[in-house]
Parts: structure tokens; C-alpha cells; sequence
């Protein structure tokens, strides 16, 4: 199992990594704003790929509950990011991770913006696009098996598993949705067990 | 002047109402910048969508490029700190609450509960772009060469995404 600090009664976890430097969360969150084609859970799992497993910043518990909360308001990208950030750094470290995120999209945006107002002409790249499409479904492919690996057990895992996919996948209901009647099912489940425990 | 904090009021308020991820905010974007306040004609709108799906990052830097057009570049960089500032700012607030809630037995207990409820939304956002993006057997090539380098090496995707780019826009298909 990777680096975790999930269930441990430390009161705070985060001292016990190795502090990570602000420079070290921007250059992060700068590389995967600069990489991060293909919408909102493509970057999730770029994120995913580099925070947990690779630099073990975060467990893959902690990584996934924050992008259940980035999921609340505006583009859950972004807010899984600042969760990392805030996690590792708090506050500061949240809005270095932020302001890197935005920062390589913000500048290519600016530029061809600019660009584009000046001789109103989108770049001819949807070729190029329809080669990253697949590789980036692939990305994605890898961090839902890693994650269906550590953390979809049993009967009960499945079925919430199966059913938020089609739910999100086949009728289209909003994540917050799903997420929010998901927390009420194993609110109730939790608070049974802790009566009848 | 006024513009620019009319531009921060708009984009501030866009940031408040902008639950549920990017797609929601086109049609918001849209009624906003094309038929409220005339920043944007629909075509400029539909070919800054486009540009906002051709760069990396989230959707929602649409509103970098609708401030750009409203006010250059102080209009964009307003216009993109003010429609992340409201959901910044409750993440931060999230984010620090975070560790000692978690201490809390019954919230832990529910937030590990919905952890495969996560894996089915991640699965989902798969299955979405691939109903849209996978066609012909050469995509098909893609997303299993794609999958295996990323699952089996430890190649940055950033090479793999790279690469496949390259590999689309030399044989255009």
C-alpha cells in the first residue's frame, strides 16, 4: 500500500512527511496545468498519477475525498488541486497549488486570445486531438483500475460503484448528486453500525 | 476603470453559481457574455469553446477568454481570479477543517463510504469521452497502447499525451 495516513490519531499527519516545499507544490501543479488535456478527470488522474503515487504527497484516501469536496462548486480540477496544495502547505500551499494550476492555461489562453481577435482564426489542431483522445481515456482507465483495486470491496463496494457509474455515465446526473445521496447511504450505514456495533 | 470592476462583479457572480463543473457553465457563459451584456458575438462564443477544449486545464478558462475580449489583458487575468475565487476560497475552507473532522468516527466512516461511489464517477468520465472520441480501430490502438505504457512503465503521461498528439497530427486521421 502506498504512503497513508488515513486512520491514524496523529493530529497532524502532514508533520509527519517530509515538508514540501511551496516551489516544489507550484512546479507540480504548474506541470500538470501545462499537461492537463481532455477536461476535468483527465487532469484528476494526471494529479492522481503524480501526488499519490509518484511523489506520495497524500494517500489515495485523503487525495479521493478531496475531489469528492471539489466536486461542491466550480471546476473540480482546480479544487482537487488547492485540497493538495492546502493538505500539504495549508492555506499558502493551497493557493501556490491553485495559481500553478491556472497559470500555463491562463498564458496559453491569453496568447491565443489574443490571436484569435486579431485574425479571427482557431488554430487547426483537432487532428492532433483526436490522437491524444484515446491515450488520455487510457490515463483515466489507469487511475479508475488502481482505484477499484484499493478501494471497491465486496458486495456493498460494487453495487455503489456500478450504480454511480451508470447513473453519471447513462443518465447523466450530476457528481454532487451522486456524492451527496452516496454520503447520506453510508451516513446511515455508519451511524447503524456505531448503534448496533 | 468601471469596466474592469464590472467585469470582476460579473465573473465573481459566475463563480458563486457555478455548481456542478464545466458543462453547466456553457449555457450560464453563454446567456451572460452573448445575449446579456453583448461582450461576446455567438461565433466568437463558440470559437473560444473551442480554443478552451484545444488548450490543457479546465473548461472554465472560457472566462479567460471572454474577459480578454471585454477588457484585454486585465480584463482576462480579472476575469479568471474572480470566477475561481469564490470556489477557491471554499475549498481552503474545506481543506483546513479537513483533518480534524476526519478525526470525527462518523465522518470518516461516511467519507470512506462514498470512496466507490468515486471510482464510478472516474469510470464514468472514461466512458463519456470515449463515446465521443473513439471511432475508428486506430483509436481503439491508441487507448490500449496508451493504457498499457501508463499502467506498466513509469513513462510521463505527459510524453504519452505528447506523443499520441504528434501521432494524430501526422497521419490525420
Amino acid at each position: 500500500m502506498l504512503a497513508r495516513y488515513g486512520g491514524s490519531c496523529y493530529k497532524f499527519p502532514m508533520k509527519q512527511q517530509v515538508r514540501v516545499s511551496l516551489w516544489e507544490i507550484f512546479k507540480a501543479f504548474f506541470f500538470i496545468g501545462a499537461t492537463g488535456f481532455g477536461g476535468g478527470m483527465a487532469i484528476v488522474s494526471l494529479t492522481e498519477r503524480y501526488c499519490v503515487h509518484e511523489k506520495k504527497w497524500i494517500g489515495l484516501d485523503e487525495f479521493m475525498h478531496g475531489l469528492a469536496f471539489g466536486q461542491i462548486l466550480g471546476p473540480f480540477s482546480l479544487n482537487t488541486s488547492t485540497f493538495v496544495g492546502c493538505y500539504l502547505r495549508g492555506g499558502v500551499g493551497g493557493i501556490t497549488a491553485a495559481v500553478g494550476f491556472i497559470l500555463p492555461s491562463f498564458c496559453l489562453i491569453s496568447l491565443l486570445s489574443w490571436l484569435y481577435f486579431r485574425f479571427h482564426e482557431v488554430p487547426e489542431l483537432q487532428s492532433a486531438l483526436r490522437g491524444t483522445n484515446p491515450v488520455i481515456i487510457g490515463l483515466i482507465l489507469v487511475a479508475a483500475a488502481g482505484m477499484t483495486k484499493a478501494k471497491v470491496k465486496g458486495a456493498g463496494g460494487w453495487s455503489m460503484a456500478l450504480i454511480a457509474f451508470a447513473a453519471a455515465a447513462f443518465f447523466k446526473i450530476s457528481a454532487l448528486t451522486i456524492l451527496v445521496l452516496a454520503g447520506l447511504w453510508s451516513l446511515i450505514k455508519a451511524y447503524y453500525l456505531r448503534e448496533h456495533a | 476603470m468601471a469596466g474592469i470592476v464590472k467585469l470582476a462583479w460579473v465573473f465573481l457572480k459566475i463563480g458563486l453559481i457555478f455548481f456542478g463543473g464545466g458543462y453547466v457553465l456553457i449555457p450560464l457563459l453563454h446567456r451572460i457574455m452573448v445575449d446579456q451584456f453583448h461582450w461576446l458575438t455567438l461565433k466568437e462564443f463558440l470559437d473560444g469553446l473551442a480554443l478552451s477544449q484545444l488548450t490543457p486545464g479546465p473548461l472554465a478558462m472560457l472566462a479567460t477568454f471572454t474577459g480578454y475580449k471585454a477588457g484585454g489583458l486585465a480584463g482576462a487575468l480579472v476575469a479568471t481570479v474572480f470566477i475561481f475565487l469564490p470556489c477557491t476560497v471554499l475549498m481552503l475552507a474545506i481543506s483546513n477543517r479537513y483533518e480534524k473532522f476526519r478525526n470525527i468516527d462518523l465522518i470518516k466512516n461516511t467519507l470512506d463510504g462514498i470512496l466507490p461511489a468515486i471510482v464510478g464517477l472516474v469510470a464514468a468520465a472514461a466512458y463519456s469521452l470515449g463515446k465521443t472520441s473513439l471511432f475508428t480501430a486506430r483509436d481503439f490502438v491508441l487507448l490500449v497502447a496508451g493504457f498499457l505504457i501508463l499502467q506498466f512503465t513509469r513513462v510521463s503521461p505527459m510524453f504519452v499525451i505528447l506523443g499520441a498528439g504528434a501521432v494524430g497530427l501526422v497521419f490525420h486521421f
